[in-house]
């Protein structure tokens, strides 16, 4: 780092969505910002599903549609519920351009570039390995024996948060605070997009499935469709999966690839890339005791700024607002006269009127919903009877109502359960 | 190539990494002796951990950075850091 001058306004911890929109704003508000990233170049660490909504982004970066790297705008939803070889699906065609696809590393990439634009210094290869303190007050960042120096520091280091960590501010991960990610990119023919998945030219689809996809632990599968490559994976609980996983990982999304139902969208196809990343699940504990401190903000994963709703995830667009608010509470408290907690509090204030805070307490339930085993093995088995129960006859129709408690009845789940369960639903989602 | 499983290898085969030659991640194998459920081997997505005759073997080379190890090993015999200047894995489409 010897050539970097050692004083700066800010310095950001980690350029993924999070660092990097709040290095844009504060650069393009004059602030002299330096920003550090431990891959070779940004983006080249990141690891998501597929989707991020747009509108936030759009806020951030006013030009954001006309260069970011959009690979197809979500125009279909379809929630699937399996077991064995069966599956229920649940299929929403809009027109809508509210979410689109993408690979996280190129859409990083790209906003660390309108960072650098800007005016940020950003040096690659570096891993910051500590704070910096002066008593109570953060005064810079260390990596290794080296150390540079700012007026704040902004943490966006995502959820294996290392330096909050050793800097004794957050405690070591819990299998219960995170889910496990794997994923594969595969190039898929154009025509599969076409055809199987049914899209049109720049139209794209999210895919949620739910059931013995897993195993039935809790968690889910995904699947999105990238310009011409599809993106697949499996997220499961982290202590679920310790006492329930009876396979290896990587074997569940393979296993899913060749599902008899699913087999037809990746025939020919070719793996481009595999991955696998943590992802913050039980948000409330993971929250850092205060977001502001004196010299130090935390955004992002490492804050635990992310939604799961089973059905669809927002952290990329969750991550890049709450770096964008800690830009605002940055300039606010430089207006103030300096960057204490006091001067910094606009932060916690800004993430409490912002969508994000509004999500996260309106679905607070959600964690505990996800842990209801029952969601992921009794109830798409029960969907998938139902349905054939419904569907699938030689002579005699069935009545609906009949069927419902049939099909639980045949998946062990009594009546009571039923309406109790249907009740946690719909209050939490 | 479709309906059928691949082997994690060639799955790997298609990542990119530079390689560290000092590991970023070290285990104390003599504590994993003592470890009864093992989910270190069932839960890393690289496969880093396997068994060779009665001892834990592990290898940080195909290492994609999750952090599950760090997570899920019981009995802290895992030493975990980020790998340094630039290196380990580099996603480009993930
Ligand atoms: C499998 C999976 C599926 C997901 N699906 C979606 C989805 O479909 N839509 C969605 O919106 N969100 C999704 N998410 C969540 C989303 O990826 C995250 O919420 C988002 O990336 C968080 O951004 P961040 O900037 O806080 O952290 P990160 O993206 O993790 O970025 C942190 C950056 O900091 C760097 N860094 C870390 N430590 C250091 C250090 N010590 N020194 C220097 N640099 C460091 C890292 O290299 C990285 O570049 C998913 C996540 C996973 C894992
Ligand atoms: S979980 Fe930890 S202690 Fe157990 S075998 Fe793995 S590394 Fe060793
Ligand atoms: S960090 Fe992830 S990929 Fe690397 S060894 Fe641990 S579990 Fe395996």
């Amino acid at each position: 780092m010897a050539e970097i001058p050692n004083k700066f306004d800010v310095i950001v911890i980690g350029a993924g969505p999070a660092g990097s929109a709040s290095a844009y704003y504060l650069a393009t508000k004059g602030f002299k910002v330096l920003m550090l990233e431990r891959g070779r170049s940004p983006g080249s660490k990141n690891v998501f599903g597929g989707r991020v909504y747009v509108a936030p982004l759009r806020e951030i970066f006013s030009d954001f549609e006309k260069t970011a790297p959009i690979h197809r705008w979500v125009t279909r939803e379809r929630m699937s519920f399996m077991y064995g070889n069966e599956l229920v699906s649940l299929d929403y065609e809009g027109n809508d351009h509210k979410s689109f696809t993408t690979y996280l590393s190129q859409l990083v990439a790209w906003m660390a570039l309108k960072a650098e634009t800007a005016g940020v210094s950003i040096v690659n290869d570096i891993t910051v390995t500590g704070l910096l303190k002066e008593g109570n007050k953060v005064i810079g960042i260390k990596s290794g024996n080296e150390s540079v120096k700012a007026d704040v520091v902004i943490d966006a280091e995502g959820v294996n948060r290392l330096v909050l960590e050793s800097a004794g501010t957050v405690p070591p991960l819990k299998p219960s605070n995170v889910a496990l990610g794997v994923k594969e990119v595969v190039k898929v023919n154009p025509e599969v997009l076409a055809n199987e998945f049914g899209l049109g030219d720049g139209e794209g689809m999210a895919w949620s499935l739910m059931g013995d996809v897993t195993s039935g632990l809790p968690g889910g599968g995904f699947i999105y469709t990238n310009k011409d490559s599809v993106s697949i994976g499996l997220v499961m609980l982290l202590d679920n999966a310790i006492s329930g996983a009876n396979d290896e990982v990587y074997r569940y999304v393979e296993r899913l690839k060749a599902h008899p139902k699913l087999n037809k969208y990746f025939k020919d196809s070719r793996i481009m890339e595999y991955s696998a990343h943590l992802i913050p699940e039980d948000v409330w504990s993971l929250r850092p005791p205060k977001l502001a401190y004196d010299g130090l903000l935390i955004a992002g994963d490492a804050a635990g700024f992310l939604l799961n709703l089973g059905y669809t995830y927002r952290g990329v667009d969750f991550a890049a607002y709450s770096g964008y608010l800690a830009g605002k509470a940055i300039e606010q408290a430089h207006e103030l006269g300096g960057m204490s907690a006091i001067n910094l509090a606009a932060y916690p204030k800004l993430l409490d009127q912002s969508f994000i805070m509004k999500n996260l307490k309106r679905f607070n339930g959600t964690n505990k919903l996800m842990h209801n085993r029952r969601l992921f093995t009794a109830y798409p088995a029960m969907m998938v009877s139902l349905m054939k129960r419904i569907y699938s006859l030689d002579y005699e129709s069935q009545k609906i109502f009949n069927t419902v408690l049939a099909s639980a009845k045949e998946n062990g789940v009594g009546p009571f359960t039923l309406i109790s369960d249907g009740i946690e639903v719909i209050r939490y989602l | 190539m479709s309906a059928a499983e691949q082997r994690l290898e060639d799955i790997l085969n298609n990542d990119i990494w530079d390689v560290d030659p000092n590991p970023h991640i070290t285990v104390d194998s003599e504590k994993c002796k003592n470890c009864n459920t093992k989910p270190c081997i069932r839960l890393c997505p690289a496969g880093c951990y396997t068994m060779s005759e009665k001892t834990l073997v592990f290898s940080y080379e195909g290492c994609v950075e999750c952090g599950t190890c760090r997570v899920v090993c019981p009995l802290e015999a895992i030493h975990w850091e980020f790998p340094k200047s630039g290196r380990g894995i580099y996603f480009r489409f993930s």
